[in-house]
């Protein structure tokens, strides 16, 4: 009997062993522990051993179960986790092809500027107004003190609609809508669609402008450089060289335009600054006091500044965009770059 | 304006480089455009000497030179006819690049090596001359460029002037804003001039009838002049700023125009009818012929130089053809004045004659400068005419005009600049640039004179300018404004335009920006009505073309061609949407602006890929993309009417959106004529809304609703329905009948064809009823849900499958 039990013993551990899947090692136990397994036909036959020699039988069956059941869990263990590396091994992707995308949209180049820096004077307490852009005479340029024949109108080419109606030629005229509809103190951001009669390489007839201003009492020179020197930097980048020189505006005196230090060749000077390591970039000044008198503002008590610049100029250095055109072109590879 | 930097020196002493100077220029407010260097990149040109000049063997115009440069002799053939053995002659050598961008090569030239060019005057830009090849000085030195032999090197230097600075339209007029920067004195012409014993009051006369266009006007005669070339240092000087030389005497009157700025006119004596000068008005209608050969009618607006008879010349603007002077003419009479700037800028634009004098009078000339330039032109003239000046000057000036006197207030200065100032700097920085200064009645005050060359400065505003631009910009300090102000809350017209265009991107749409005119047929295109109200438009008087007429009514046409222009790129998957104002007419002034937001999708609905289907756009998509932007901005309660389609959509698969009564858009797929029109061969399809009419209707952001913690129970049921009864007739069912626990349907099943009868539809509904306080049974629901659903079927004749 014992050996009966020891070869038993042998066998089942050896067959645990060799199981190569799951299912044969259900196969095994069935085999030894179930209803007519070997182990179970050794308990049957215990009834007929000599009852001294029960227990030590006993002893051995109940051993060899512990032992079977040890090891065919080990051994459970051991082919379940061959069969997840088996299949883990089996479902490899190629993880190089392109990844499944929602389709995405994009905003235009000149919208991307702007929502920019419309963004940077916000914190700055600026807000948005916008006008028309068909525009009456008066606003687009008499109240801007640029009356008829004056020369001044030959700075920019306009297109009539009639004697008295132009496309607007800048966003100032919001300056001047804004300041009839609001009392100082004002802190005001226009940007918008202009024309200019003019088309070429570096012209065209439509295209962006955004106009700032701000009026309120002791309002300075130096606020107006702090300002925009702080927009620019933002913007361009921390430690951007900027300069102010004189120019002039009808609508500013003192008026200036804005250079920055040149951000294609960090101011070595190449092609797009013509050599000369700078870029103009906007134009400003002290808000006329013509202009305040067009809207009825106390000269005496009020002072303030207005600064005026091209968004696709900003975008094409922004995004080293060499020609104007490509923005109104609406090549869809263009578009999508931004 | 163009100046050199040699005819500055002559004015004012200074030692900046050429570069040095165009910097301090442009931050002085004289922005220079360009600095070019006469004769730069021209030093391969050198001096040569011939030392043998032979017949080509084989062409009888051309000689075979042998040209020592100094270092060596070449063989060099040449088409000139004035040169012989032993000439010192300008030699372009193999490299050389001559004005014109003309390289010059070594070649063969009828069998003979030909190493380099001699040249002419004309070849290098210096002179009109092209009859041969110049014959250089013999005491040049060999080799040396011909520029810096000739002492010839100097340096234009191209001002763009803003239009408040007519002072500077002058030589002199930009020497002033170097000596300011240089500390030095403006070395100002003081032209001596020789008489003869002949009257200028015995010859002729001045009468102004029209004393406000033309408020002085001076003249002086010289007699026997010889007309003829005008020498060649006065001829490159023109040409050096832009002027073309004419004669001895034209040239003499551009030239001081260019050196003082005041712009001059010569006559020829002769044909002054009665020898007298009168300065009126035109006749209304009255014809006149410039020195250019152009006619023009006259208005009475037009100021004119008239002789005893007849006008002749275009006061401020051109001379006439009449009075033109000629190879033969020997009197001159010289004219000096000074016209009302809007008169002349009004002949001006009519006229449309821009020119070097209307340019400068327009602007302001210097009325005080009219002696000087007349003397310095009228002795320039009888010196290179060898003619005789005259005795004396007419010098017509009624009323002589006032020269403004301006307060200068120390405390305005420093409240609008901040700069740290006292009254002593801001007299030096004024009477640096020639304004006369005096202490002022008050203290801390000034009382400054302002000049008749400075025009510009008439407030106390354009005073505080200029110390602006003299203490220098860039020294101003830097502050930040210390006012407070309030949050900043974007208006609604701007967060609901921002929401739509993000929302559209979101929903893979590009943005695209057209011009806001287009042609007059691209409305035409779109197959609108007659009477439609697009096509009433919004004209331009003047403009570029005649594809950018009018104002845009629709943003279609331009969408359309902008898909047109990428599929011919081969982009053939678009989505495109442009958020701008189309234009309409309006009574009254101004036009009714309405900002539009329109769309349009084409191709493939997922980018091409291998991992995506091939399916097309469709109408759903677009749809879709409405329902998105309806809900971005809260905008509910929208029907899609199938009445009166849009002309240029397909009739059964378009739409208007309404709100009540209220359009708010379209969408649709494009009417196949209309694709055509636009040369477009796919699908195409679009969505339109009216931004302001959404404005109008668009709602607060939705509140919270209460999450249920308690299960659903689905019904689904498929309704057997005639294939003419809409979706919306079954949605507007469910959300009418009052069921108890709806908390949504959803149609999520169409299917026609195998197993339904011809002319019906099966539309699957989900209705998912839940409750918030407890979980439902299933009797709590199937009541409900049979009511609604024999509710549909009772009134839309519908069965259930």
């Amino acid at each position: 009997m014992k050996e009966q039990i020891e070869q038993l013993q042998e066998k089942a551990l050896s067959d645990l062993q060799q199981a190569a899947d799951l299912k044969a090692l259900q196969d095994v136990r069935v085999q030894v522990l179930g209803k007519k397994g070997a182990l179970t036909e050794v308990m049957k036959g215990m009834r007929d051993l000599a009852p001294e020699e029960r227990p030590v039988v006993g002893s051995l069956v109940n051993t060899l179960k512990d032992q079977f059941e040890a090891r065919f869990a080990a051994r459970q263990a051991e082919l379940q986790q061959q069969a997840i590396a088996d299949k883990l091994a089996s479902e490899k992707i190629d993880v190089t092809l392109p990844g499944r995308r929602a389709v995405s949209g994009s905003k235009h180049p000149v919208t991307l500027v702007t929502e920019e820096i419309v963004d940077i004077f916000s914190r700055l307490g600026f807000m948005v107004e916008q006008g028309p852009e068909i525009e009456q005479d008066f606003y687009n340029f008499e109240a801007l003190n640029i009356p008829k024949d004056h020369p001044a109108r030959d700075m920019q080419d306009t297109f009539y609609i009639t004697d008295d109606l132009v496309l607007r030629t800048h966003t100032s005229p919001v300056q001047i809508r804004a300041m009839m509809k609001h009392k100082p103190p004002l802190r005001i951001i226009a940007p918008g669609t202009v024309y200019r009669r003019d088309s070429d390489l570096t012209h065209s007839p439509m295209f962006h402008q955004i106009e700032g201003f701000l009026v309120d009492e002791k309002v300075t020179f130096g606020d107006l450089k702090g300002i925009l020197t702080h927009f620019l930097r933002e913007f361009f980048g921390e430690g951007l060289g900027v300069r102010f020189r004189p120019s002039f505006f009808p609508f500013t005196e003192p008026s200036a335009e804005v250079d920055i230090e040149c951000v294609i060749c960090g101011g070595e000077g190449c092609r797009v600054c013509s050599k000369t390591g700078w870029l103009e970039i906007l134009g400003c000044g002290m808000i006329d006091p013509a202009v305040f008198g067009s809207v009825d503002y106390d000269t005496e008590k009020y002072s303030g500044f207005a600064f005026g610049m091209g968004l696709e100029r900003i975008a094409m250095l922004k995004y080293g965009v060499g020609d104007l055109r490509l923005f109104f072109e609406n090549d869809l590879r263009f578009l999508k770059q931004f | 304006m163009i100046v050199t930097y040699n005819w500055l020196k002559e004015f004012v002493d200074f030692d900046y480089s050429p570069e040095d100077l165009c910097h301090r220029l442009t931050m002085a407010g004289l922005e220079v455009d360009a600095l070019e260097e006469i004769g730069g990149g021209l030093d391969s040109v050198v001096v040569a000497k011939l030392e043998s000049v032979e017949k080509h063997p084989d062409a009888d115009k051309l000689t075979v030179c042998q040209v020592n440069n100094g270092t060596e002799t070449v063989q060099v053939v040449c088409g000139a006819p004035n040169h012989k053995t032993g000439d010192i002659v300008a030699f372009a050598q193999v490299g050389s690049v001559l004005p014109g961008d003309f390289k010059i090569k070594k070649s063969k030239i009828r069998g003979q090596v030909s190493m380099g060019m001699l040249c002419s005057g004309k070849e290098l830009a210096l002179s009109e001359e092209s009859a041969g090849i110049m014959i250089l000085p013999q005491d040049l030195k060999l080799g040396q460029p011909v520029f810096d032999a000739l002492e010839l090197k100097d340096f234009m230097i191209e001002i763009g002037l803003t239009p408040n600075r007519p002072d500077c339209l002058s030589v002199v007029g930009v020497a002033r804003e170097v000596a300011a920067m240089c500390d030095q004195k403006l070395k100002l012409p003081k032209p001596e001039i020789a008489e003869s014993a002949e009257k200028i009051d015995d010859q002729t006369s001045v009468t102004i009838e029209d004393a406000e266009y033309c408020p002085r006007y001076a003249a002086r005669m010289i007699k026997g002049v010889k007309i003829g070339p005008s020498p060649d240092w006065m001829v490159r000087r023109l040409e050096a700023v832009g002027m073309r030389s004419i004669n001895n005497v034209v040239d003499v009157t551009n030239y001081i125009m260019m050196e003082l700025g005041h712009p001059m006119h010569a006559f020829d004596f002769r044909f002054l009818e009665e020898g007298r000068i009168v300065v009126k008005r035109a006749q209304q209608g009255e014809k006149f012929t410039t020195l250019d050969d152009q006619e023009h009618e006259m208005i009475a607006e037009d100021l004119m130089i008239c002789d005893g008879k007849k006008p002749v010349a275009m006061a401020g603007v051109m001379g006439g053809l009449n009075s033109e002077v000629q190879d033969d003419t020997e009197n001159i009479l010289l004219e000096a004045a000074y016209f009302k700037p809007t008169a002349i800028r009004r002949t001006s634009k009519r006229h449309g004659l821009h020119t070097e004098s209307s340019h400068r009078f327009e602007r302001g000339a210097d009325i005080d400068m009219i002696p000087v330039a007349l003397d310095r032109a009228a002795s320039l003239i009888a010196e290179l005419g060898q003619g005789e000046v005259l005795a004396g000057v007419i010098d017509n000036y009624p009323q002589p005009l006032q020269t403004p006197v301006l307060d200068l207030n120390l405390s305005k200065v420093q409240a609008l600049l901040d700069i740290p100032v006292d009254l002593q700097t801001v007299q030096v920085l004024l009477e640096s640039i020639g304004l006369q200064v005096e202490d002022g009645s008050a203290a801390d005050q000034l009382k400054v004179t302002v000049p008749s060359f400075r025009p510009d400065i008439e407030r106390e505003v354009d005073l505080i300018e200029e110390v602006a631009r003299l203490y220098g910009y860039d020294d101003i300090p830097v502050t930040m404004p210390v006012g407070t102000v309030d949050a900043v809350v974007p208006p609604k017209r701007q967060q609901v335009q921002n929401m739509l265009r993000n929302t559209i991107v979101s929903c893979g749409f590009s943005e695209a920006m057209n011009y806001s005119f287009y042609g007059t047929d691209a409305i035409q295109k779109l197959g609108v009505a007659e009477d439609d109200p697009r096509r009433q438009q919004v004209k331009i008087l003047n403009p570029l073309s005649e594809d950018q007429a009018v104002m845009r009514t629709s943003l279609v046409p331009s969408l359309l061609e902008t898909v047109s222009r990428n599929l011919a790129y081969r982009s053939t998957d678009l989505r495109l949407f442009e958020l701008r104002p189309v234009f309409l007419p309006q009574e009254g002034q101004t036009c009714n602006e309405r900002l539009t937001l329109t769309a349009v999708a084409c191709g493939r609905r997922q980018p091409e890929g291998w991992a995506q289907g091939a399916d097309q756009v469709d109408f759903y998509d677009l749809k879709g993309v409405v329902e998105e932007l309806l809900g971005a901005i809260n905008v509910s309660d929208v029907t899609f009417s199938v009445d009166t389609p849009e002309p240029y959509l397909h009739p059964g698969k378009s739409c208007h959106l309404l709100q009540k009564k209220k359009q708010l858009g379209s969408i649709g797929e494009v009417h196949p004529q209309v694709l055509a029109a636009f040369d477009i061969d796919q699908p195409v399809f679009l969505l339109e809304l009216d931004v302001e009419a959404m404005l109008e209707v668009s709602g607060e952001y939705s509140k919270f609703k209460p999450l249920s913690r308690f299960p659903d129970v689905i019904r689904d049921s498929a309704l057997l329905l005639d294939e003419s009864v809409s979706a919306a007739e079954v949605m507007d069912i469910i959300n009418r009948t009052k069921v108890k626990y709806i908390e949504n349907a959803v149609l999520f099943d169409l299917y026609t064809g195998k197993g339904i009868p011809e002319g019906k539809k099966s539309l699957a509904v989900r209705v998912r009823y839940r409750d918030l306080e407890k979980t439902l049974t299933d009797d709590e629901v199937v009541k409900g849900h049979n009511k609604l659903i024999k509710s549909i079927c009772h009134q839309l004749g519908a069965e259930i499958r």
